[in-house]
């Protein structure tokens, strides 16, 4: 099977957009599913999320950021025309679709393209749906999009500081991200919350939603290898109970998430995917690949 | 045919690389015969006749083993002839020798019950099949045969559909092609192999192996789809509607945990997560592979059958200190011989009747020590005839800064949840011809069994690759006669 990069561009800062010829994943996609995808033959399986798809053409829309290693060889190595190794899927439940009546749908960084199907397919069914947007100035994606598909899209942008280093930053950003889910919650009233995006993001802002006794569902991304139940790496704690969030989500209930275990599970490799990133610029910038 | 025969009482053994010099590389432990070794190995055996040979009646697959073993002495003078009729006794019964003649449990099965044991060493069955198979493979004599088989296939215009590329389905797969049927094979994972290739680590079966084994199934015709998840990508329904049957070897692939406290501490891998790392996103060449893995200074293993021993084996490869807990006795440790004997030359503690009850983590919630109960065994015995062990209530503690859970799996719950398939205790039921509730659809291997081995998962994949043939001559015949 080919998985041809039919199309890539660069549409923000670190957001790269890929589309792909992958007719079995078109053909079946729901909104909230993801896809297993390698690259590259020493690469590694990372989960991302069909944004867009035709299914009579056979294609899907993945839109990445720019994290780390994998992430970085896709946007430096990869060209239209080139093929994807493996797009294995679709991946995980889809979301759920209902009438939930008025829905905050939010999006930190990246996390809003996996919204975009979501909140479109809602809007669709008749759900009245604000999407937030909270990310850094130059990272802007899907605004158009978004604007046509959903009742209101807020965008809130934030300044990378060149003078903070980056985790002082991406602190501004949850601080900007709580601060405009209170405005939001304080002014209407919302049936549901969704939420996509890092873990420590996401359990931010679940404090303010709590606080508001609204129901909230979390799209959970922990570290996945297989994608489809057979190694466990997936595993949270959902109402006391261990879930795998490939087979069982990746969409739970944000009042039985266990958050410190999600996070502290997330953050199990940095020092390694570091080495691999800085390897990795070291090797580029001696030219060697 | 009543030669006499000179009785040889000791076993010719197979070289193997030193204990100090494998633990620091994931090359193949044990090293096989040469012809000449082989040879001499094969005049040991006494070529009990066929209706009786008792080495036959313990193979789960029935290989006529006097009858290959035979080819290696009658044409010693033409060592290429002696392996391509060998080979050609084995494949009616086995299509993939170099992975049985590895990973088979022979004490268990063909060689427990070898005559030879009465008066000496029982003869080296496994070895002398993996020689067979990896001499085969080398000359390419296996090809050869393969393209004498190929012409002969006569096409019957039906189609099968099999679910998961492991032994069971490869072996279906393979059957089916010979008998004239068009097979697709839809796999979930990006490389075809099932356990062979996620699980079994390179030490014990190289993947190149594996992949000339799946090699020569696409020369008999097979398609492979990788990437594609039944359940998810394709469900079982519209498979019926393109295919004339469906087979499920799908395998036990989703991880058993311990319902303790802690289990999701960093730090804590089952073992298909550790073993899928290193083996097939090849983890230990990191980072030239980017796969991470992270092995500690201290790793216990919980469990005591071969996934527990991989797991331990692979991570005393890291240089970590293993050791192995099992909550039973060594008498119950349900490991391959020879895979016991390695894990405990390469320097791996065995710890019995202890039974993790809590883990312990650091304030950055990764794992420090597991708490275990001290177990002791009652004389009375379980149903699969092991001694019930009950809790002592007295406690110890092992530092661990890895863990790894090797303590069972179950099937794979994608596959289960198909409407209509009926399933109990979490196993495909299916009748005595393989097939499952839904006409058509067979099912075999660890998917109807649970956990179980590599020869059971290839002898249910011929035995269902029998009874579709027979169901699908039915419905042409029907068809013709309509
Ligand atoms: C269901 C799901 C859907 C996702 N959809 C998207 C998407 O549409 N677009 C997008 O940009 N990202 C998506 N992600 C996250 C994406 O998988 C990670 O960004 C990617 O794996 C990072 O790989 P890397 O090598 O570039 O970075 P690394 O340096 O390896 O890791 C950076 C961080 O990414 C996360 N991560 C690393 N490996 C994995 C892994 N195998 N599985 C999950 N997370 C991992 C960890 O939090 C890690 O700290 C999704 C994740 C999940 C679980
Ligand atoms: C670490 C380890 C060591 C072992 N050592 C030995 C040994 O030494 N000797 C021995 O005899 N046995 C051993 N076993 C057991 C043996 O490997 C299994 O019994 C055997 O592999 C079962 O074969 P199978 O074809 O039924 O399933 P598997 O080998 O599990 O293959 C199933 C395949 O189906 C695929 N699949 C699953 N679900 C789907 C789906 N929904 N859609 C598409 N594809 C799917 C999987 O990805 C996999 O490739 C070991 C097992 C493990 C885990
Ligand atoms: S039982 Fe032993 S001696 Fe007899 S045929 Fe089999 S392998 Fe040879
Ligand atoms: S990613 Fe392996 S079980 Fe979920």
């Amino acid at each position: 099977m080919s998985y041809k990069i039919l199309e890539k561009k660069e549409i923000a800062m670190r957001n790269i957009w890929y589309r792909i010829h992958a007719p079995h994943v078109a053909k079946k996609v729901q909104p909230g599913q993801f896809v297993i995808v390698r690259a590259f033959k020493n690469g590694e399986r990372i989960p991302l999320t069909p944004v867009m798809w035709d299914r009579d053409e056979g294609w899907i829309v993945l839109i990445t950021f720019i994290r780390g290693r994998t992430t970085m060889r896709m946007a430096s190595e990869l060209k239209e025309g080139d093929e994807l190794l493996n797009v294995a899927g679709p991946l995980g439940n889809p979301a759920e679709m209902e009438k939930f009546g008025k829905v905050l749908a939010i999006g930190a960084y990246t996390g809003i393209v996996e919204v975009y199907p979501i909140a479109r397919a809602w809007q669709e069914l008749g759900n009245d749906v604000t999407t937030l947007h909270v990310t850094f100035e130059p990272m802007v994606v899907l605004k158009d999009e978004l604007e046509e598909a959903v009742g209101r899209h807020v965008l809130e942008t934030v300044p990378i500081d060149p003078n903070l280093d980056f985790p002082t930053n991406m602190k501004n950003v949850t601080k900007r991200l709580t601060e405009k889910v209170r405005e939001l919650l304080e002014k209407e009233e919302y049936d549901m919350v969704f939420m996509v995006g890092p873990a420590g993001d996401q359990r931010a802002v679940f404090n303010v939603v709590k606080e508001f006794g609204i129901p909230m569902k979390s799209d959970l991304h922990p570290i996945m290898v297989d994608g489809t139940g057979m190694c466990g790496a997936c595993r949270v704690t959902v109402g006391g109970e261990v879930k795998f969030a490939c087979i069982d989500g990746p969409e739970f209930d944000a009042y039985q998430v266990n958050w410190d275990e999600l996070i502290a599970r997330s953050g199990y490799y940095t020092d390694m995917e570091q080495r691999a990133m800085q390897e990795y610029m070291k090797a580029l910038q001696g030219g060697e690949q | 045919m009543a030669v006499k025969r000179k009785i040889i009482k000791e076993r010719v053994p197979t070289p193997e690389m030193p204990a100090e010099e494998r633990i620091k590389s994931f090359a193949e432990v044990n090293l096989g015969y040469t012809f000449e070794l082989a040879v001499k190995e094969a005049e040991r055996c006494l070529q009990c006749p066929y209706n009786y040979a008792p080495c036959i009646k313990g193979c789960p697959v029935h290989i006529d083993i006097p009858g290959f073993i035979s080819k290696l002495v009658q044409y010693r003078d033409d060592p290429d002839k002696a392996v391509k009729e060998a080979l050609n006794v084995i494949w009616a019964c086995n299509s993939l020798p170099a992975t049985t003649g590895r990973v088979c449990p022979q004490e268990d099965q063909c060689e427990m019950n070898c005559v030879m044991g009465r008066v000496g060493d029982k003869i080296n069955i496994g070895k002398l099949e993996r020689f067979v198979a990896d001499y085969a493979r080398e000359k390419g004599i296996d090809e050869e045969l393969l393209f004498e088989i190929i012409p002969k296939i006569e096409k019957k215009g039906q189609s099968v559909a099999i679910i998961g590329a492991g032994p069971a389905g490869l072996t279906a797969a393979g059957e089916l092609a010979k008998l004239g049927y068009d097979v697709t094979i839809y796999e979930a994972l990006h490389e075809a192999g099932g356990v062979l290739m996620y699980g079994i680590p390179e030490f014990r079966l190289p993947k190149s192996i594996v992949e000339s084994e799946i090699d020569k199934l696409r020369k008999l015709g097979v398609k492979i789809l990788t990437d594609h998840i039944v359940g998810k990508t394709v469900t079982i329904e519209e498979l019926l509607q393109e295919y004339d049957a469906v087979f499920i070897g799908s395998g036990a692939g989703t991880p058993r945990l311990i319902n303790a406290p802690g289990i999701n501490l960093n730090g804590i891998y089952t073992a298909n997560e550790f073993l899928t790392r290193v083996n097939l996103m090849k983890a230990y060449l990191f980072p030239e592979y980017d796969t991470p893995v992270k092995v500690g200074k201290k790793v216990v293993v919980i469990g005591a059958g071969n996934t527990a021993m991989d797991a331990a084996r692979s991570a005393r490869r890291f240089g970590a200190e293993v050791t192995i807990a099992y909550r039973r006795g060594p008498e119950d440790v349900s490991a391959r011989v020879e895979e016991v004997h390695h894990a405990k030359e390469e320097g791996i503690k065995f710890e019995f009747y202890i039974n993790p009850v809590e883990f312990i983590g650091d304030e950055n919630g990764k794992i420090k020590a597991v708490k275990f109960e001290k177990m002791k065994a009652l004389d009375e015995r379980d149903s699969r005839g092991k001694r019930k062990i009950v809790g002592t209530g007295e406690y110890v503690t092992l530092e661990a800064d890895t863990v790894i859970i090797a303590i069972g799996k179950h099937p794979n719950r994608l596959i289960v949840n198909t409407p209509g398939l009926k399933v109990e205790r979490g196993k495909i039921v299916v009748d005595e011809n393989l097939m499952t509730s839904i006409p058509g659809v067979f099912a075999g291997g660890d998917a109807i069994r649970g956990e179980a081995t590599v020869i059971l998962a290839m002898g249910d994949g011929r035995m269902a690759a029998k009874a579709i043939h027979e169901y699908l001559t039915k419905k042409r015949e029907e068809k013709e006669n309509a």
